[in-house]
């Protein structure tokens, strides 16, 4: 499952038996403000802030390694190398 | 365990979390002058702000035998005024020789502004006139990385910094490697909402390894903790992690980096 350079200290299911309850609770608290914003009146869809949730979902559930990194630029303004040209400095 | 906390505001708390953190094992701290929540009015303000960090606060940490030690600047919020900047630039040397002073921090971005990057690279130049060590603040949430990277740019493109002589703060799985692998030091804000938990700074020290990466607890005046280090302490004993590296990450780290500077009173700290 870890593609993981530094192997942790704990085996993957130490890891799990130990963590599983906190990750269901975040799971839980995940599950609960989806079905907040189901039962609150208007529409959220069409926001950027629910298209990101979303986009962060799906690489929770992808195969893919280094989840908390790309969730990270995922949520972040890109880097343009370009920058002090923009801003007229030197 | 004996550790050091590199970067805590305790102008924002109270004398009995002193005695706490002195407890909980904290020897020596450094605080890096920062934003008071709102925007001063004048260069006086700040005259008072780094009396206070030179003057009040290090005998306050030690009535619990606590090294006190500061850094000093213009936080990346107030860059925004440009005007006052350079005032608060220009009487910062006033301060440099006070006993408790490492460097030049926490400067960096705020919202990456073309003014916060002019007043960034004006402190730059101050740390280097004075050959005074740099502490960085990072921005936070969705301006984290493109700050991060507008910041090692600046770094990077003055050939007179050391970059050994750099701490750049708040780092997060998206932005240490490319602070670590360009040489500086990176330090990880265990923070209870913006930035990240004990649990993730465990993880990124197994991703990362121990050298030039240190934790601190930001200890502010908004919703923080003040004895984060030893809560990152439990999580790597917990997962099984050695003394010799916990120590390294809370202890001997921030001491060989704060070494660098002629303050740093590197004999009086208990080994």
């Amino acid at each position: 499952m870890s593609t993981d350079r530094t192997p942790s200290a704990r085996t993957a299911e130490q890891i799990l038996s130990e963590e599983y309850l906190i990750a269901r609770s975040k799971i839980l608290d995940l599950a609960a403000t989806l079905d907040r914003l189901d039962r609150a009146n208007g529409s959220v869809e069409a926001l950027t802030q629910m298209k990101l949730l979303e986009q962060g979902m799906a690489i929770l559930q992808d195969n893919q390694p280094d989840k908390a990194k790309r969730v990270q630029l995922l949520l972040s303004r890109p880097y343009d190398p370009d920058w002090r040209k923009t801003y007229g400095l030197h | 365990m004996d550790y050091i906390d590199p970067h805590i505001h305790m102008v924002s708390r109270t004398t009995d979390d002193y005695e706490t953190l002195a407890r909980m094992g904290c020897v020596a701290m450094s605080e890096p002058a920062f934003w008071a929540g709102f925007d001063r009015g004048s260069v006086e303000s700040f005259r008072d702000y780094f009396r206070q960090l030179t003057q009040f606060e290090p005998k306050r940490a030690a009535q619990f035998g606590i090294q006190h030690y500061t850094w000093l600047c213009i936080n990346a919020k107030e860059a925004e005024n440009v005007s006052l900047s350079r005032e608060v630039i220009a009487m910062i040397p006033e301060f440099l020789a006070a006993s408790n002073v490492l460097g030049i921090g926490e400067i960096g971005l705020n919202k990456n502004t073309k003014n916060e990057s002019t007043i960034f690279l004006e402190h730059l130049d101050l740390a280097v006139k004075y050959d005074q060590q740099i502490l960085i603040h990072t921005p936070h949430l969705e301006d984290k990385y493109q700050g991060t990277r507008m910041i090692l740019d600046m770094l990077m493109q003055n050939s007179r910094v050391d970059r050994s002589r750099v701490l750049v703060d708040h780092v997060e799985e998206h932005t240490i490697q490319t602070v670590l692998d360009n040489g500086f030091w990176a330090g990880m804000t265990l923070y209870p909402v913006t930035k990240c938990t004990p649990q993730r700074a465990a993880d990124m020290i197994e991703r990362f390894g121990s050298e030039r990466l240190m934790a601190n607890s930001a200890g502010d005046w908004g919703p923080s903790k003040p004895t984060a280090i030893p809560d990152l302490i439990m999580e790597l004993k917990r997962r099984g992690h050695s003394r010799a590296l916990i120590r390294k990450i809370v202890y001997e780290n921030p001491r060989q980096f704060f070494s660098q500077s002629k303050n740093f009173r590197n004999d009086q700290i208990p080994v």
